[in-house]
């Protein structure tokens, strides 16, 4: 029982409980005189730890049952705490002395339960309980079974026992491991070594049946290490205890696993929480707030006078996270409620809000770009409708123009053809004669070729006019030259109509950017406008056609008539569709006009000029490039 | 000598190639881009002749020229040529006194046939014309006193009335009854009224009275 039993036991804590021991004695304390019963003052509950406070195993178990019981009666108990140091203090005096103080110190308030963490805190309190006082309710917890027998525990005394069975734990591993063909069990060569190894080998009888199995024994650390860096990859190994190894070396066991797994070549699995962190994949283990919280689960029971009885502290599949990434296994493989430590939360685990809000940012985001693309293309798809329906209302003009235009154009194209049929008969007739004149009957033959080329021209013109655009056919092009184009179009008419044309053309080049059937369309409909307005007899009847470069170097074209002019007033309307002064007209052509020219990023103005008539002048930009 | 054909038309090419049918089919011809340049030779036209007008001409149109030709050369036969049919222009034209209407283009034999007819007809028109003008030659020939013998002539008056009106003898009213037949050219005294009615001398000779 000396230090090497104290050793041990300390051993033995970390190992099977996980370092978690949790020793629970109720002792009954007698009551000192005159003390109240437990009726009308709060419980006491003792806890007693059998090392100092800085063994996390211990505390962390402690701690789970002060905030169960706490959180159980509402904060009214009364919680006393002792650190034993039994690990450190083994001597028998100092465990006398200690007994005596604590008798000493709770004799005025003796505990109703005395919780014993610890396989040493339940010898201490089973041994001294009568110093400890009577009446205290005593719970041990943090060791199994066996050791309780050994430590022969009084019928009164209830145990919260930690069981290892080693089958859950290599479950575990076959299940996280499934492709698994060899199983290696590793156990070191101490006397308790050698227990488990007896222990689990028989627990795994029926287990070992579908593996290769090896038990790697009596073995130095050199000789584990060696093996299990050899280990096939289709295998599982469960690490029981190494206390010691073949050559007499002690070991805390977790050490001595850490040694191994750095290099071992499968997967680790053992049946203690504390072989985590310390290269164990994981087991079935029992946790020290697991622990805690069955521990205080009985404590009330207890101080309710329920009758308790010995329970088993839970276990769980608790795994490292690292590990099961380093040996690439499945988290997908693991059943449900096990414990993943280490785990490296996934970007969405960590950041969930954060990218809740990004994403939902982006999403919204990308709604409302897509509903402004949609937008677009909707506004797009109307531009291209509206350009479509100008480009038809557009046609629609030329042909109305054709139309008023076809008289003139058909006797226009009446004289070339007139003169061909002319040139021709003539020519037979000279052929009839005695000695035909062959010089005349070749200058007949140029004449009636130019007199084709004529007719073709007029012919061209007229498709031009007619011609439907599907889309705006940007060219550039000489805004005179085009005037010019337009004024033989227009000459025709205007003889018919006894109306006498001129032009002037600017001195320098004026190249526009436009689509040149619909300038043209500008320009006839201005002009035939004018015409429109020359109707009085007696009157002289002048249209002027005359381009220029404008100060700010723009293309200008004017067009004047002798008519009656623009009367005051109706500046403004002239160009609204569909207002006319004349009986046949549709009020379109200014109007379609000033759309044209705008549509060109131009002007177009109206005024009355010197000598009365109106004057109407197109003002489109130049050409990139400008004038030559 | 051949008939000349005047063709004016500002289209340079058609009133070359008419001119040169026309030239072929044996055809005199004279041609003029406007009506202002034919209407400046008006004074040399030979009296056998023909114009042919373009309806649709700058300047001068072809009705415009046609009203003064009327004034300045009234014999002439005159067929419109168009680009176009153009009735109302073609009822004008006609009205005025134009001889044919013809469409551009038109077969050779169409226009030969118009020009012969208009030709025709002139020389018809001519000669009522060169009548007319001899009578009213006479007619201005006749004295004073021949006119007012006539004008009571033709009311149906007795010489012996007449002689009583004009207070003189019915010898002498015999005498002016004589020579006015004489100088009118006329058989007898029922041919000599028929003339005076005809260029209106009793209308005139009323105003007088």
């Amino acid at each position: 029982m000396g230090v090497l039993r104290n050793s041990v036991c300390l051993r033995q804590w970390f190992t099977r409980v996980g370092g978690l021991c949790l020793l629970l004695f109720v002792t009954d304390v007698p009551a000192a005189a005159g003390e109240a019963s437990t009726e009308n003052r709060s419980p006491r509950v003792l806890v007693l730890y059998p090392y100092d406070e800085r063994i996390a195993a211990t505390t962390v178990a402690g701690e789970a049952i002060r905030a169960r019981l706490l959180d159980a009666t509402g904060g009214k108990i009364d919680l006393f705490s002792e650190f034993l140091d039994l690990a450190r203090f083994p001597e028998g005096d100092y465990i006398e002395r200690m007994a005596q103080f604590l008798a000493t110190k709770y004799s005025g308030r003796s505990p109703d339960v005395v919780i014993a963490l610890g396989e040493q805190s339940a010898k201490f309190v089973v041994t001294h309980r009568a110093t400890l006082g009577g009446d205290a309710k005593i719970i041990v917890a943090g060791f199994n079974k066996s050791t309780a027998l050994k430590l022969n525990l009084p019928p009164d005394v209830i145990g919260a026992f930690t069981e290892f069975n080693i089958i859950k734990t290599a479950a575990l591993a076959r299940r996280l491991h499934p492709s698994a063909r060899h199983l290696f069990v590793l156990g070191g060569s101490s006397e308790f070594d050698h227990w488990w190894l007896e222990t689990a080998k028989a627990d795994l009888a029926e287990f070992s049946k579908n593996y290769d199995t090896t038990y790697l024994e009596d073995l130095t650390i050199e000789e584990f290490v060696a093996k299990a860096a050899a280990f096939p990859p289709d295998s599982i190994a469960l690490a029981l205890t190494i206390f010691k190894d073949r050559s007499g070396r002690n070991f805390i066991p977790r050490d001595a696993i850490k040694q191994i797994s750095g290099t071992a070549s499968a997967p680790i699995f053992g049946p203690y929480s504390t072989y985590i962190d310390y290269g164990s994949v994981g087991g079935n283990v029992v946790t020290f707030e697991a622990l805690g919280e069955t521990v205080a689960d009985l404590t009330l029971d207890a101080l309710d006078g329920k009758p308790i009885t010995h329970v088993q502290a839970p276990h769980f599949d608790v795994v490292d996270a690292r590990q099961l990434k380093r040996w690439g296994l499945s988290e997908q493989n693991l059943p449900s409620g096990t414990f993943q430590m280490y785990r490296q939360p996934t970007f969405l685990e960590q950041y969930w809000l954060t990218a809740l809000v990004v994403s939902t940012v982006i999403t919204l985001q990308s709604v409302f770009i897509i509903i402004l693309l949609f937008e677009r293309r909707r506004r797009r798809t109307a531009e291209v409708e509206s350009r479509h329906r100008l480009l038809e209302v557009i046609h629609l003009n030329q042909s109305a123009t054709a139309g008023a235009l076809s008289a003139s154009i058909a006797h226009e194209l009446n004289q070339p053809l007139g003169a061909i049929r002319s040139n021709a008969e003539a020519a037979s007739i000279v052929l009839r004669s005695a000695c035909p004149d062959l010089k005349l009957i070749e200058q007949i033959l140029t004449d009636i070729q130019d007199d084709d080329q004529r007719a073709h021209d007029i012919i061209s013109r007229m498709r031009d006019l007619l011609k439907k655009r599907a889309e705006i056919e940007w060219q550039e092009f000489d805004l005179s030259e085009l005037t010019a184009t337009a004024i033989k179009i227009l000459k025709g008419e205007a003889v018919r109509r006894g109306i006498e044309v001129s032009s002037k053309r600017a001195g320098e080049a004026l190249p526009v950017r436009a689509d040149k059937i619909h300038v043209q369309q500008v320009i006839l409909n201005i002009a035939i406008n004018a015409m429109d307005a020359m109707t009085k007899a007696g009157k002289e009847r002048k249209l002027t056609l005359e381009t220029r470069l404008t100060k700010d170097a723009k293309a200008e074209l004017s067009i004047s008539d002798s008519g009656e002019g623009i009367p005051d007033g109706k500046f403004g309307t002239i160009f609204e569709p569909f207002y006319t002064t004349k009986a046949a007209g549709t009020g379109l052509g200014l109007s379609i006009a000033r759309t044209i020219v705008e549509t060109y990023g131009g002007r177009i103005l109206a005024s009355n000029g010197g000598d009365g008539g109106a004057v109407f002048r197109v003002i489109l930009p130049l050409a990139r490039g400008g004038t030559r | 000598m051949n008939p000349i054909i005047h063709i004016v038309d500002d289209d340079y090419s058609f009133r070359t190639a008419v001119g040169r049918l026309l030239s072929a089919s044996g055809y005199g011809i004279a041609l003029y881009g406007s009506g202002e340049e034919f209407l400046a030779g008006i004074r040399e036209i030979a009296s056998e002749s023909c114009a042919l007008l373009d309806l649709d001409m700058p300047g001068l149109n072809g009705l415009a020229l046609q009203e003064q030709l009327m004034q300045q050369a009234p014999l002439l036969p005159v067929v419109f040529l168009s680009g176009h049919a153009d009735v109302k222009a073609g009822v004008q034209a006609m009205k005025a006194g134009a001889d044919d209407f013809l469409e551009k283009p038109f077969e050779s034999c169409v226009l030969l046939e118009a020009i012969g007819r208009s030709l025709q007809r002139a020389v018809a028109r001519r000669e009522e014309f060169e009548r007319n003008h001899a009578a009213r030659t006479r007619l201005a020939s006749l004295t004073r006193r021949e006119v007012e013998v006539l004008q009571l002539l033709v009311r149906g008056i007795l010489n012996k009335q007449i002689a009583h009106i004009l207070g003189t003898s019915e010898r002498t009213i015999k005498a002016y009854r004589h020579n006015l037949i004489g100088k009118m050219g006329a058989r007898n005294i029922a041919e000599a009224v028929s003339i005076a009615e005809r260029y209106g001398i009793i209308a005139a000779s009323e105003e007088h009275s």
